[in-house]
């Protein structure tokens, strides 16, 4: 497209923002992506945290069930039920 | 922008980087603010709307896609904000045209390009442009101001190529028609302009 009334229309000047508002919303969006960024590494950790966790609470809850099976099946041979 | 260089600064985006931010902000904020203040024909809205536009970049940025391109993906952003905030206006500006009827003279604003044109014949082309329906006015600026490709503004706007093809040259022809009139009124012929196809 090269046409007269194109070329009008990209050579219209460009429009230029608020320097002093500009420059805080550039501010403010670096501050946010730099916090964002180091956010990020400590969640992971604590995701690797719970997930030690989880696998704790599995562990016990095995054990747990294990126990009380044991338990049932040594009540039943005293009581000569099975 | 290059290509290599777009894909790095997206991946530093991704990481984090606020310098990688300030490279995006230098290259985009002016040709976005131009976008927006002559789609919104109000420095504060657009000013509004472009602060948005690089908050949801940031917050954004780490979901990017690796290959995500930039420039389309910030005009999506702002052209979608100013959709909404046009939205959320309708109502506001119904009610508001009804009183507006009521005063005794015409309250008609110029759009901020008007005051500030350097020539006549920029102040004409600034006029007809903020004269134009919303949808023929972005797709020009779109494609003729702000410098994308068709597929690119097809995709902003929402629409196939074939309908952005159309809706251009409505555009284009709608223009043309007004600063003929304007022609004919009195003012200068901006050369060329009268005689040129409208493809």
């Amino acid at each position: 497209m090269s046409d007269p009334l194109t070329r009008l229309l990209a050579e219209l000047p460009p429009a230029e923002p608020d320097p002093l508002r500009a420059e805080r919303t550039r501010r403010g969006c670096r501050a946010l992506l730099a916090r964002q960024a180091s956010r990020a590494p400590a969640t992971r950790g604590l995701s690797a945290d719970r997930a030690a966790m989880r696998v704790w609470e599995l562990l016990i809850a095995g054990l747990g069930v294990a126990y009380l099976t044991e338990v049932i099946v040594q009540a039943l041979q005293v009581y000569g039920l099975s | 922008m290059e290509r290599d260089i777009e894909l790095a600064l997206v991946e530093r985006l991704r990481r984090g980087d606020p310098n990688a931010f300030d490279d995006v902000y230098a290259a985009f904020n002016t040709r976005l603010f131009t976008f927006l203040v002559r789609l919104s024909r109000r420095r504060d809205v657009a000013e509004d709307l472009l602060e948005e536009t690089w908050l949801r970049l940031v917050k954004h940025a780490r979901r990017l896609g690796a290959d995500t391109r930039l420039g389309p993906w910030l005009f999506t952003v702002a052209r979608n904000l100013h959709v909404s905030y046009i939205r959320s206006r309708m109502l506001e500006d119904s009610t508001a045209a009804s009183l507006i009827a009521l005063w005794p003279f015409s309250l008609e604003r110029s759009s901020p390009f008007e005051a500030a044109a350097a020539s006549e014949l920029e102040r004409r082309i600034e006029r007809a442009l903020a004269a134009m329906p919303a949808a023929s006015r972005e797709v020009l600026l779109l494609v003729a101001v702000a410098g994308l490709d068709h597929s690119d503004a097809a995709d902003i706007c929402g629409i196939t190529p074939e309908a952005l093809r159309q809706r251009l040259h409505r555009a284009r022809e709608t223009l043309s028609k007004v600063l003929e009139r304007d022609t004919e009124a009195g003012a200068p012929a901006p050369r060329g302009i009268t005689s040129c196809p409208i493809r």
